[in-house]
């Protein structure tokens, strides 16, 4: 018989960007309630973060490589408590962290809001379905996630409705960035400095970047803001109670409610945690696992994966540039081409980012040839030299790219994993005409060469729509206050709801869109 | 295998650059560099085993580099296991940082200047935020 806890109000699987700003925001709007927070792994040391270290590159493929299946591989235990994901099914492999914080630890913090009309696809372009509530229902937790974090930035973009002043100036551009707006500038494009959460000033406490180039190993000096170092604080001030390195295995339901959550905690116990309602809030696919692997009937469910299919174009220059500097993800981006036009012979549109340069490593790795005589001459071509304009596409949802359980059961003690995902004819339009848009812009700003990664395969980040909200339970698992449609008090949290993706990234709509559903709970509750 | 062989491979994958850029030092060898040969040849042991040493010792640089070549399209995945592993020693140089003109110290604590936005590009800036609505 498992130890039995005292039950409690509420259980929240997953202290990543859902799960965190939901916890706080709960916890402030129903301070009456009894909140329990459950992750599978621990708080990252900042000090021991790879930045530190003359190895530091290594990490970047190993303990600190952004998948979790290179980490389980890595000759160095990762900080990140991870599970296998059978990716062979998929061109895009899922990144991901797991521990307090989530993938906030070691995200890129690039922080746009989807447009108004990514809300409304279906009425506006007749294409998957519309969300079930707009933009301006969700703008007020926009800014109040944009708040918690911490946002760098500057406002007047035409590109958006009008956002609030930005709580810190943008991020320096870098000659990088000027370079390329130089491009964008010819052309008669779109260009602004991007929303970053990352502080351009000292900040809620927390340091100003000082430019050390690898975001995705952690913030050694707590610049980046992550998930561990904005919500939780506040939320465990709150009163709530998060166990770290507990691994949940079911979701107990019964007689169409959940009662319970079983998980395997840090000493590999069996435990049981009664609960009136119960959040999930692991990603796209940790959330579409657990409650695969808990029998909920859901048809919806683990279908419709998408990621933002995603695409480099890089130029080379002969102007000296920045080298591996600065935010990687935070430099500019492009709206230009964000909405539909149906002459280009697709439906929706793209992001156009401008990223700063990998490390010497990584480059190296990446040449073809990577060795010998060959491979030197391109990275002396490359190294402060080179300009990637990554794309991003919108996917929109097919009900056969999906997560699904494996016949085994992982170490964690939870079925396997897989992700099955096919490319739309819709999404390779919309890269390849967003590499020919890049690729204009570079050579615009002066690039001598532009060479094209037409599928970048280590993107994977967005594990978005596997749980996805809606009015019909047949092609919906929740409804628009993250309420599962079969067992109404099993609440999601975080990407899975997402009807539709738009192309940017989600971090800041998973913050807001969890902050709605806290309140939407908060009010149910009273 | 012997030294002088596993240094052939070595410095067939990572050869001393030729010449440099201007105002650069050529990229060394792999040893040059400070790469420890032997180190690689117990993980890496059937990338070694698969080369006739004596004649690879022998051989040009052309005729090592065709070897190579072909170990790599019959056992890729292991010869990409010891490319990655010899670049990884190879970019932590800091004779080999020193060439590409970056320096040996980690990112932090010092962190990295980065340029701030010049006029030109703040004037180019409000133009663009004078630009018509593109959201829908």
């Amino acid at each position: 018989m498992s130890p039995f806890f005292d039950p409690v109000d509420v259980v929240v699987v997953g202290a990543g960007m859902g799960g965190g700003a939901f916890c706080a925001r709960l916890s402030e709007r129903a301070k009456h309630l009894r909140i329990v927070c459950l992750e599978r792994g621990g708080w990252v040391d900042t000090a021991a973060m790879p930045p530190w270290r003359r190895d530091w590159q290594r990490a970047t493929i190993n303990e600190w490589a952004g998948s979790p299946n290179l980490r389980l591989k890595a000759p160095t235990p990762s900080p990140s408590a991870d599970y296998p994901i059978d990716d062979s099914g998929s061109p895009f492999k899922p990144l991901m962290w797991s521990g307090v914080g989530g993938s906030t630890v070691n995200w890129a913090a690039h922080f746009p809001r989807l447009h108004p009309s990514d809300f409304k696809t279906r009425t506006l372009d007749g294409v998957a379905e519309d969300w079930p509530f707009g933009y301006a229902d969700l703008e007020p937790y926009y800014d109040l996630n944009d708040a918690a974090m911490g946002v760098s930035g500057l406002a007047g973009d035409p590109a958006y409705p009008p956002k609030p002043p930005r709580a810190m100036p943008p991020l320096a551009l870098g000659r990088l960035g000027m370079t390329a707006a130089r491009g964008f500038d010819a052309l008669g494009w779109h260009w602004w400095p991007v929303d970053a959460a990352i502080n351009s000033v000292p900040h809620q406490g927390r340091a100003a970047c000082n430019y050390c180039g690898p975001c995705q190993q952690g913030c050694v000096n707590r610049a980046k803001a992550s998930v561990d170092l904005t919500y939780w604080p506040r939320a465990i001030a709150n009163g709530v109670e998060l166990r770290p390195h507990c691994i949940v295995q079911q979701v107990v339901i019964e007689a169409g409610r959940a009662t319970a959550v079983v998980y395997r905690d840090a000493d590999g116990r069996e435990v049981t945690q009664p609960a009136s309602a119960v959040v999930v809030a692991g990603n796209g696919i940790g959330t579409a696992r657990l409650l695969l692997a808990s029998g909920l009937a859901s048809p919806a469910l683990g279908r419709n994966l998408m990621f933002h299919p995603a695409a480099y174009a890089r130029g080379m220059f002969k102007a000296e540039l920045d080298g591996p500097v600065g935010p990687i993800g935070c430099a500019l981006y492009s709206h230009e081409f964000y909405e539909t036009d149906e002459h280009r012979g697709f439906k929706r549109g793209v992001h156009l980012q401008v990223t700063r340069e990998n490390i010497p490593l990584m480059q190296a790795l990446r040449l073809e040839p990577a060795w010998g005589r060959d491979a030197h001459r391109l990275l002396r071509e490359e190294f402060r030299h080179s300009i990637a304009i990554l794309v991003l596409a919108e996917d929109l949802p097919e009900a056969h790219n999906r997560v699904a359980l494996t016949d085994r059961t992982e170490a964690d003690g939870l079925p396997g994993v897989k992700v099955e995902y096919t490319l739309s004819e819709n999404s390779r339009r919309s890269l390849d005409f967003g590499l020919d848009r890049a690729e204009e812009v570079l050579r615009a700003a002066g690039a001598h060469r532009v060479v094209r990664l037409p599928l970048a395969p280590l993107t994977g980040w967005h594990l978005l729509s596997t749980a996805r909200m809606g009015r019909d339970p047949a092609t919906s698992v929740t409804d628009a206050s993250g309420r599962c449609h079969a067992v109404p008090n099993l609440l999601v949290a975080d990407g899975s709801l997402f009807p539709t993706v738009g192309a940017v990234n989600p971090a800041s709509t998973i913050g807001a869109l969890a902050l709605k559903i806290a309140d939407d709970l908060a009010k149910d509750i009273a | 295998m012997t030294p002088e062989f596993l240094a052939a491979v070595i410095d067939t994958l990572l050869p001393r650059e030729d010449k440099a850029p201007p105002g650069a030092t050529p990229l060394p060898s792999g040893t040059q560099g400070g790469l420890d040969p032997g180190a690689y040849s117990q993980a890496h042991r059937s990338i070694f085993e698969a080369i006739d040493a004596d004649a690879f010792v022998r051989a040009d640089e052309a005729v090592r580099t065709a070897i190579l070549q072909a170990i790599e399209r019959v056992l890729p995945d292991a010869f990409r296991s010891l490319l990655v592993a010899v670049l990884s020693d190879y970019y932590e140089s800091a004779a080999v940082l020193a060439a590409i003109g970056w320096r040996a110290e980690p990112p932090q604590p010092t962190g990295h200047a980065m340029a701030a936005i010049d006029e030109a590009t703040r004037e180019s800036l409000q133009q663009v935020a004078r630009r018509e609505r593109l959201w829908r």
